[in-house]
């Protein structure tokens, strides 16, 4: 009955779909027919079933020509699914059966609609058996896989062919020029689907698919592609818009995609690794489809070399190997050269309005050989069609594709930029290489040079161009700069390739400007500056490039090309890298002439030079290489070439320790110092001053020896602790200032030298910041602003101070700290509605104990702890229950915003006083003085946790930061949670399960180690015969019915919902293998009866069995024993991965 | 250009000097914002202002800042006599995200700081968005990041609360024991119930009233009844 009453809604929701004249309503008719079927698909008998699919199928053919394309692809959509839904449901024959007439239709026997019709139900065919884009069902995870390798097994390659054949069917009527459209729709169809079954991904191992490769088809169909391509190109050359039509596309697309063809493809047995490239396995099917003649096949033993990273490739051995690939890409290179040759009249077209797809295309296939070959082998690719390498040709275009992007006509030109950046990833590949797959012939690196001038050429003219334009980028800035600078690399990387001519035509260029402004300096000229300034800024930043990298994180060294160029140079006056150099510090130290800086060194400018500078300084100014160099060369090449030598030693010598390494570094100083005092109010530029150059100059210690010894350097140190000048400074700027100037005390021999430095410098601080905190008239006068920014500047000195802590250091900042310890509080008092101030000062001490609690010593350590729970208790009496109320809702939120910056400073805190349990560096410790740092943090704890709310943990870095608090006292102080009040521990438990929910790994992984550590430490203690947790494990009196049961209980059932149902990470599975355990151990009945339930629930029989045997493996398997060891924890953790592998395949619906 | 110490001269020197630097500033203010303006235009002008003598300074604070650490002995100007200076001036690059400033003569909380350059090669300007703290008004300004803004003193005050009157008054409870009752309760909706139903409910009651240029508001509110 209830069959029939289905089949009627067919009936009827079919209906509409063959009569109705409203095309949404034959749509919405077909997904209800998906829907319906399958949902209801187990109602139906096999006939049903086949016959709905052929029903669809021939709804699609039959108006294959009518209008409302959409329809028909909903249909054949649905024909898919209903394919894929009844895979296994069919017998062989009958899937034949089906396909039969899709293959019929493909093959054109009905007319070219009925054609593209077929190819586009194939598409769906194939994306629906793809995992990626294939619909939910409702089935388990295993049904899709099943379908994914059955496909791939038995259908895939025959389905590619039919697409072929269709393809060629139709070609020769295109080519001559008899086809109508939907001709030609057909062809692009097919070609778009050849394209896909390119990309499917591939699972399945090579060995198994021996045999249906080893039935390879007529040979050549690439070639056939290209010259077909290139035949209907020249048909339609007059006509600008045929590039951007369907079959154009789809054509370049395929032809694009077979030259990022990698693997054994090639006879050879060498493995060519790209990481755009097809995965191995991929090409190893198409090896025979796509023709090419491998006699000599065999599979490279253990599959694919999963050893070599993946953007590195082989150097194919000159010979037999390798050649197949140097014709096939030759092949491709021949087609796709027409797209991009000449290319002045292609950029000359695309001006006129002609389609840029086509020269996109092509540099994108160049792209993918480059990525391919290595950078001698991708220059010789050329040579045997024309009269110069590859190179030659790469650069000629960029050359015009630099000239069209500086213009920024924003109208038209937007391709330009699309086209620059592949240009330059292009460089970036084949000339970020190392060693012996960078060589270059001597005419790439003439036409390296050539392209580097016009580069330049071109963008100083668009700099003096621009120089009068507004910023307006400003509202971008970071991102408009890293995107910049990545361009800028890529310009580098082709001067570094030619470095002989392009360093000094730098240096020509840069004295000619430096010169004109001299001249008009010394001459007295009028003459507006602004064009050669920009020019000179945009200068400075290549050239900064081109001599330095940029060494995030890393030890920066002079760029390899640098330092084994110009290898006849052995004087240090003619080495063209110092040249450059010492014209551009000798133009910086002109900043420090107050009247040529007023004149001349804008902020921008200035910016740039100060930039320069530091990543100068980072990689020349007293190089490590440069005292040790000589021993390291000589040992290692000795006998070699005598010139590369001694120009490497030149270069790494002339700033060196024992030259004029100082006086450059007292210049820099000096000019630091310029720019910090006179350019008030220039945030970005004294930030680069702050953050980029005087860090940099007290990065490496023998830098440092040289610059306290230095009287500009202590000018520097004077200022800022006895003087207000420096005051006007950002007061985030002045934190990194006192950092930095904390950090040269490293550099002392003496530790007490050291400290003294450190104590002159900031004593005069903490004597300011005491002096304000013990006023009589302080209530009256603390409120004033000024006094407010006075008070923020000091405490963010104090905090750049502390941040700087080093074991040399440590004891004066200790001192520091203490003397402003009681000030603190009363600031704290007394600010306690300026949350500005507040937080600085929790700041100040997270940062303070930070660095100074592992050096301390058992009374020292009960000074600073005393010290923070007085801190932890006036802030906590200030803010517990406080609402703010604002009209303003923006008010309001930051005020929130607030609250939540000061509680994840209070977490910082309490995690780094509990450090001192885990790093402790202090000589001599007294048991009886020593504080139990367990106690501390029990205390901390019952403060902080009432302002914790669940609202504040849904800010991200709170939350992280209070589970990993959480955590590790959980791990490490079970005891003293266990001995928290009721309110405190559920106030945690409550939390915690929050957490397991939560969507970020770090915080349930976080959260899950928690539970473990709880739930170990109950059964421990119940083992040894005490209470363990307690009564505190047993209900809490709460109305909440989640708690009724132990909280342990709870976690159990949480946690095995969680791996069953939910869509668990397997990245997990080690941690909540830890916490399970545990809890199963402490829980035994309870899991028993929970894993019936389970079970019960179950309808499927088969299903129930698997998963009995994985539960019953999971607890049984492998020795399990009834401990917390290492090892039963090791094997529980394997059994769990087993489990979750075993039970996802069936449990998880898709 | 020298950095020598600036304690070294006489305070009384100082201040004068202050004092033209502040005319100075002013109409380098006025040439700022006329469009005409290119830095190149003026390149001697700037000589006259040392280095040492940028922005903190037109302060009675600072003054007594640069004092102390040359050893002298000062005092803050107290409320009474300095006719309740109801703002402040600080320099516009030293004012971060969250502080206070003055736009268009009210107090605001500043919420977003962007900075530019006036012509590439010029100088910075800072752009604020601020929001008025006791209308909640969205206001902006902008500003050369080297001129001064007025920055308003924001005090926050705490007051038992005692009664609510029918007119819509408090009846608030000062340190010194005395009563302070001129301060009307907010109107908004959302407001209002929050502060009355607490004290309906007899919970003792301390509201934070947060006052500047001469305006008054309570702005926060919190629960000490016993434990």
């Amino acid at each position: 009955m209830m069959l029939g009453m289905v089949l009627q809604y067919w009936c009827f929701s079919l209906y509409p779909s063959e009569n109705s004249e409203v095309p949404n309503a034959r749509f919405q008719a077909a997904g209800a027919i998906g829907d319906a079927a399958i949902r209801e698909w187990g109602m139906l008998t096999n006939e049903n079933r086949k016959s709905l699919i052929l029903f669809c199928l021939h709804y699609v053919m039959e108006h294959a020509s009518a209008a409302d394309a959409y329809v028909q692809l909903k249909v054949s959509a649905v024909a898919a699914q209903l394919v894929k839904r009844g895979w296994f449901d069919f017998i062989e024959a009958e899937k034949i059966g089906i396909l039969i007439e899709v293959k019929k239709a493909i093959l054109g026997l009905h007319g070219s609609d009925v054609q593209s019709a077929g190819i586009s139900f194939l598409e769906s065919l194939v994306s629906e058996f793809s995992p990626g884009t294939s619909t939910a069902m409702g089935l388990p995870k295993d049904y899709h896989e099943q379908c994914h390798s059955s496909m791939e097994l038995n259908y895939l390659k025959e389905f590619y062919c039919w697409a072929k054949s269709a393809a060629l069917n139709v070609a020769d009527k295109i080519v001559s020029c008899y086809a109508n459209i939907s001709e030609e729709k057909v062809c692009s169809r097919a070609l778009r689907f050849m394209f896909q079954v390119l990309n499917w991904n591939f699972k399945s191992s090579p060995s198994a698919l021996d045999n249906s490769s080893s039935k390879s088809n007529s040979g050549g169909h690439m070639l056939w592609l290209l010259n077909f391509y290139a035949i209907v190109r020249q048909k339609h050359s007059s006509d600008m818009l045929w590039f951007d039509s369907p079959l154009a596309v789809s054509a370049r697309q395929l032809i694009v995609q077979l030259c990022s063809l990698t693997g054994t493809i090639f006879p050879s047995g060498i493995l060519l690794y790209g990481h755009q490239g097809m995965q191995y396995r991929t090409v190893s099917v198409f090896r025979g489809w796509l023709g090419m003649h491998c006699s000599t096949f065999r599979p490279v033993t253990g599959g694919p070399r999963t050893g070599m990273p993946s953007d590195r490739y082989v150097l194919p051995v000159p010979g037999d190997d390798g050649e197949m690939q140097i014709k096939h890409l030759t092949q491709i290179l021949s087609a796709v050269i027409e797209w991009v040759e000449p290319p002045n009249i292609i950029s000359g077209a695309l001006r006129s309005g002609r389609s840029e797809s086509e020269m996109i295309d092509g540099f994108h296939a160049l792209l993918s050989m480059a990525t391919l070959t290595s950078t001698m082998l991708f220059d010789n690719l050329l040579r045997s069609l024309r009269p110069f390498g590859t190179i030659h040709l790469l650069a000629t275009l960029t050359c015009e594709v630099v000239k069209t992007y500086v213009i920024k006509n924003d109208d038209e030109q937007t391709w330009s930029s699309e086209a620059l950046d592949i240009m330059l990833e292009i460089w970036t590949v084949i000339l970020g290489r190392s060693g012996n797959d960078m060589k270059i012939s001597a005419e790439g690196i003439s036409s390296a040079s050539n392209l580097f001038n016009t580069i330049v050429e071109s963008h100083l003219k668009a700099a003096a161009e621009s120089a009068f334009e507004d910023d307006s980028e400003a509202d971008y800035f970071h991102v408009s700069v890293s995107r910049r600078d990545e361009t800028l690399y890529a310009y580098a990387l082709i001067a570094r390739a030619a470095v002989e001519t392009t360093v000094p035509f730098l240096t020509r260029l840069f004295s000619e400007r430096f010169a004109l402004l001299s001249q008009v300096w010394t001459n007295n000229e009028r003459m507006d500056p602004t064009q050669t300034l920009e020019e000179l800024y945009w200068l400075l930043l290549i050239t900064g490039h081109v001599l330095t990298d940029s060494g995030e994180g890393e030890t920066v060294l002079v760029p390899e090309a640098i330092q084994d160029g110009f290898s006849g140079v052995t004087e240090e006056l003619q080495h063209p890298v110092i040249v450059l150099s010492w014209s551009i510090i000798s133009f910086a130290k002109q900043s420090l002439d107050p009247k040529m800086r007023n004149a001349y060194f804008s902020p921008r400018l200035m910016e740039a030079v100060i930039w320069f500078l530091a990543r100068w300084v980072d990689t020349y100014l007293m190089p490590i290489d440069a005292a040790k160099g000589q021993l390291g060369i000589s040992g290692h090449d000795e006998g070699l070439q005598q010139h590369p030598q001694s120009s490497k030693k030149v270069l790494l010598s002339f700033s060196g320790q024992h030259s004029q390494g100082e006086i450059i570094l007292d210049t820099i100083i000096r000019i630091s110092m310029t720019t910090l005092t006179s350019y008030p109010g220039e945030n970005e530029l004294q930030a680069l001053t702050c953050w980029k150059l005087l860090v940099v100059l007290v990065r490496r210690r023998h830098v440092c020896i040289h610059l306290v010894a230095l009287e500009s350097w202590r000018d520097l140190a004077r200022a800022f602790a006895n003087e207000r000048t420096l005051f006007s400074l950002n007061a985030r700027l002045q934190r990194s200032l006192a950092e930095t100037l904390v950090c040269a005390a490293s550099s002392f021999k003496d530790l007490e030298t050291s400290n003294q430095y450190v104590r002159d410098l900031m004593g005069p601080m903490t004597a300011y910041l005491v002096d304000i905190s013990s006023r009589n008239d302080l209530k009256a006068v603390a409120q004033q602003a000024d006094a407010i920014y006075m008070v923020s500047c000091l405490l963010e000195r104090l905090r750049g101070a502390s941040r700087a802590t080093q074991p040399r250091t440590q004891k004066s900042i200790f001192e520091m700290g203490c003397a402003v310890m009681n000030s603190l509080l009363t600031l704290l008092e007394l600010y306690k509605n300026q949350s500005t101030v507040v937080y600085l000062i929790l700041k100040f001490v997270v940062d303070f104990v930070e660095g100074e609690v592992a050096f301390l010593s058992a009374k020292e350590t009960s000074i600073l702890v005393n010290f923070c729970l007085q801190l932890l208790r006036i802030y906590s009496s200030h803010n517990i229950g406080k609402i703010s109320l604002s009209l303003s809702t923006s008010l309001q939120s930051e005020a929130q915003t607030e609250k939540y910056k000061d509680l994840r400073a209070l977490l910082q805190l309490l995690t780094n006083i509990c450090s001192k349990d885990l790093v402790d560096f202090s000589s001599f410790s007294n048991e009886a003085e020593s504080t139990d740092i367990a106690e501390v943090i029990y205390v901390g704890l019952h403060i902080v946790t009432p302002l914790i709310s669940l609202e504040l943990l849904k800010y991200p870095k709170l939350s992280c930061d209070y589970f990993a608090l959480i955590s590790h006292l959980l791990e490490v102080y079970p005891e003293k949670v266990a001995q928290l009040n009721k309110e405190a521990f559920d106030h945690i438990v409550r939390t915690l399960d929050f957490g397991v929910c939560h969507q970020d790994v770090d915080i349930v992984d976080k959260c899950l180690r928690a539970v473990n550590a709880l739930a170990s430490y109950h059964y421990k203690e119940k083992i040894a015969g005490k209470e363990g947790l307690g009564a505190k494990a047993m209900s809490s009196e709460e109305s909440n019915s989640e708690f009724q049961q132990s909280i342990l209980s709870y976690f159990l059932r949480l946690l095995i919902q969680l791996l069953l149902y939910q869509d668990f990470r397997m990245e997990l599975a080690g941690s909540a293998a830890d916490a399970l355990l545990p809890l199963v151990l402490c829980e035994q009945d309870l899991y028993q009866r929970l894993v019936q339930e389970i079970l019960e629930k179950q309808s499927n029989p088969a299903i129930k069995t698997r998963l009995a045997s994985a539960f019953n493996a999971l607890t049984s398997t492998n020795q399990l024993s009834s401990s917390l060891d290492r090892n039963n924890r090791f094997r529980f953790r394997k059994n769990l991965q087993v489990f979750l592998i075993e039970v996802s395949g069936f449990m998880r619906i898709i | 250009m020298s950095t020598k110490p600036y304690p070294d001269l006489p305070l009384g020197f100082c201040c004068e000097y202050l004092l033209h630097f502040s005319l100075l500033l002013l109409c380098l203010h006025d040439q700022v914002r006329n469009p005409g303006f290119h830095f190149p235009i003026l390149p001697s002008f700037h000589l006259d202002v040392p280095a040492s003598c940028s922005p903190i300074v037109i302060s009675s604070f600072s003054v007594v800042a640069a004092a102390i650490m040359s050893d002298e002995e000062h005092h803050f100007e107290s409320k009474a006599d300095a006719g309740a200076s109801k703002t402040y001036p600080q320099q516009a690059g030293t004012i971060r995200k969250n502080g206070y400033i003055v736009i268009k003569n009210r107090p605001c909380k500043v919420v977003e700081v962007s900075t530019s350059k006036t012509g590439k090669h010029g100088h910075a300007k800072c752009h604020f968005v601020a929001i008025d703290i006791f209308n909640a008004k969205k206001l902006e300004d902008i500003v050369p990041s080297s001129h001064n803004c007025d920055v308003p003193h924001v005090t926050r005050t705490d007051y038992q609360l005692i009664d609510i009157s029918e007119d819509g008054f408090v009846s608030l409870l000062t340190e010194n024991g005395n009563t302070k009752d001129d301060l009307r309760l907010p109107t908004d909706e959302t407001l209002l119930p929050q502060i009355k139903d607490g004290f309906a409910e007899g919970k003792d009651l301390v509201v934070t009233v947060m006052s500047a240029m001469g305006e008054e508001q309570i702005c926060a509110l919190k629960d000490i009844g016993p434990k």
